[in-house]
């Protein structure tokens, strides 16, 4: 590779490519060659698991410790560059910090827990001699995540560039004596199931307690779990998006409570978007800090979109949210008008 | 789903909303197959009693607009036909310009002239 050509001059995506070729191929090296090379000064098998203390409670051997990570390794490794190939997930810059944060945070966390797991086995005389210190953990946690950060920052590119979207905003007629609302309500089914499943098991979990099979603590934490989870679930799984004259009206969950209002007075103007839950960051309530918008994201495609005029955008999935958009418009129009 | 009520129509509710849910489905922003919002919704956000919606979604299926199922809502089945919207418009025409001080015999009258 010539030096002289700029990195900017190559398309992210085949630089992302080779670069994850190269480091992977590294990697993979380094894990395959440093135990092959130590195989006379370890034990076999070897320890592989330590709980809490520093003392081992768990053991593989030597050509199954070392496949395990090869094959977490070349799992990781392989959907990265597969998710590179499909080259979606590198347009937009959010994703990008992502990729780029798991090819080198992941890389430094394999390495660093395979490292300090052959140090602790080094001239042990048999794998319950080998000790862990609990610190040595935290510091490989440390800094695959630093690493992660570093590399998610460096890998972020330029700022996303808007599609031509029309950011023309929508309008409509309103006729005097009219009465016009909208409504529109979306759901994930993915969530709705995820919060069935995590109600049945805390229904579950009740019924063994009180069959005196599991014990009232164990209870207890999986309720402490499941509850906050499943209330979560039913109030994001669906939402129940309302416009007319006094606004706009988000109502959560299936009986659309609690809700939570935009009066019309607060609105500078509403538009239409078609957003994917890559571009926000994901699902559920989204905010990319200095973007001064917050999304609502059940799915990806329409969403209605309205401008506070104290600033700051609120985004919300909704089917037709053109109309819903348009009516807003017409509303805000009248109340500034008269 | 946009629903339009106009204030000063003299038709009973019902027929005012079917006549909205009507008017949604032919201007295409709800395709056979689609599912409509809950009729509490709908109820909610008029401000009407949801036995009222319930009544125009009934009126609608029975014209074989809508589709009703159980555990999947309503759904609309097909669009209306021509003359049902044509109906409809020449309502909002009618009421339009009695707004502004002609009866129907004067609307009729321009239309003849445009045509």
């Amino acid at each position: 590779m010539t030096s002289s050509l700029p990195s900017k001059s190559l398309p992210s995506k085949s630089r992302a490519i080779t670069v994850a070729g190269l480091w992977g191929a590294l990697v993979t090296a380094v894990l395959a060659v440093v135990p092959l090379a130590l195989r006379d000064r370890l034990p076999d098998p070897l320890a592989t698991h330590w709980s809490g203390g520093s003392l081992p409670d768990g053991n593989a051997s030597f050509a199954g410790s070392l496949a395990f990570v090869l094959i977490f390794w070349g799992a990781t490794w392989a959907a990265l560059l597969g998710a590179a190939l499909h080259g979606a997930i590198l347009r937009g810059r959010l994703s990008r910090v992502h990729w780029w944060g798991l090819l080198f945070g992941g890389a430094v966390f394999t390495l660093g827990m395979h490292g300090v797991t052959l140090a602790a086995n080094l001239d042990a005389a048999t794998w319950r001699e080998a000790l862990l210190p609990g610190w040595q953990i935290v510091a490989v946690l440390a800094a695959s995540a630093g690493a992660g950060v570093l590399a998610g920052y460096l890998g972020r590119g330029g700022p996303d560039v808007a599609p031509a979207r029309s950011r023309e905003t929508p309008v409509m007629r309103l006729r005097p004596g009219q009465r016009a609302v909208w409504v529109s309500r979306v759901s994930n089914p993915w969530l709705a199931g995820l919060t069935t499943v995590s109600l049945l098991s805390a229904a579950v979990v009740c019924g063994f307690a009180a069959m005196g099979m599991v014990g009232a603590s164990a209870a207890w934490m999986s309720l402490a779990v499941a509850v906050p989870l499943t209330l979560l679930g039913l109030a994001t799984a669906t939402v129940q998006v309302r416009t007319d004259a006094e606004g706009l009206r988000v109502g959560f969950g299936p009986w659309g409570r609690p809700a939570r209002r935009t009066p019309i007075g607060a609105i500078e103007s509403a538009w239409a978007e078609r957003l994917t839950p890559a571009e926000v960051g994901g699902w559920g309530v989204r905010g990319i800090p200095g973007t001064g918008r917050t999304t609502l994201m059940l799915r990806g495609g329409d969403h209605l979109v309205v401008r506070r005029t104290g600033g700051g955008e609120f985004a919300v999935s909704a089917d037709d949210a053109e109309r819903g958009a348009a009516l807003l418009n017409a509303y805000i129009a009248e109340t500034t008008g008269s | 789903m946009l629903l339009t009520l106009d204030l000063n129509d003299p038709r009973p509710l019902h027929e005012q909303v079917a006549g909205a849910i009507r008017r949604a489905i032919a201007d295409g922003s709800y395709t056979p197959g689609d599912r409509l919002p809950p009729a509490r919704d709908l109820a909610d956000a008029l401000g009407i009693n949801a036995n009222t919606v319930l009544r125009a979604l009934r009126e609608l299926r029975d014209e074989g607009l809508l589709e009703f199922r159980r555990g999947r809502g309503v759904s609309v089945l097909s669009r209306p036909d021509a003359r049902a919207v044509l109906v409809e418009a020449a309502r909002e025409l009618l009421a339009e310009a009695d707004r502004y001080g002609y009866g129907p015999e004067e609307v009729i009258h321009i239309i003849r002239e445009l045509s």
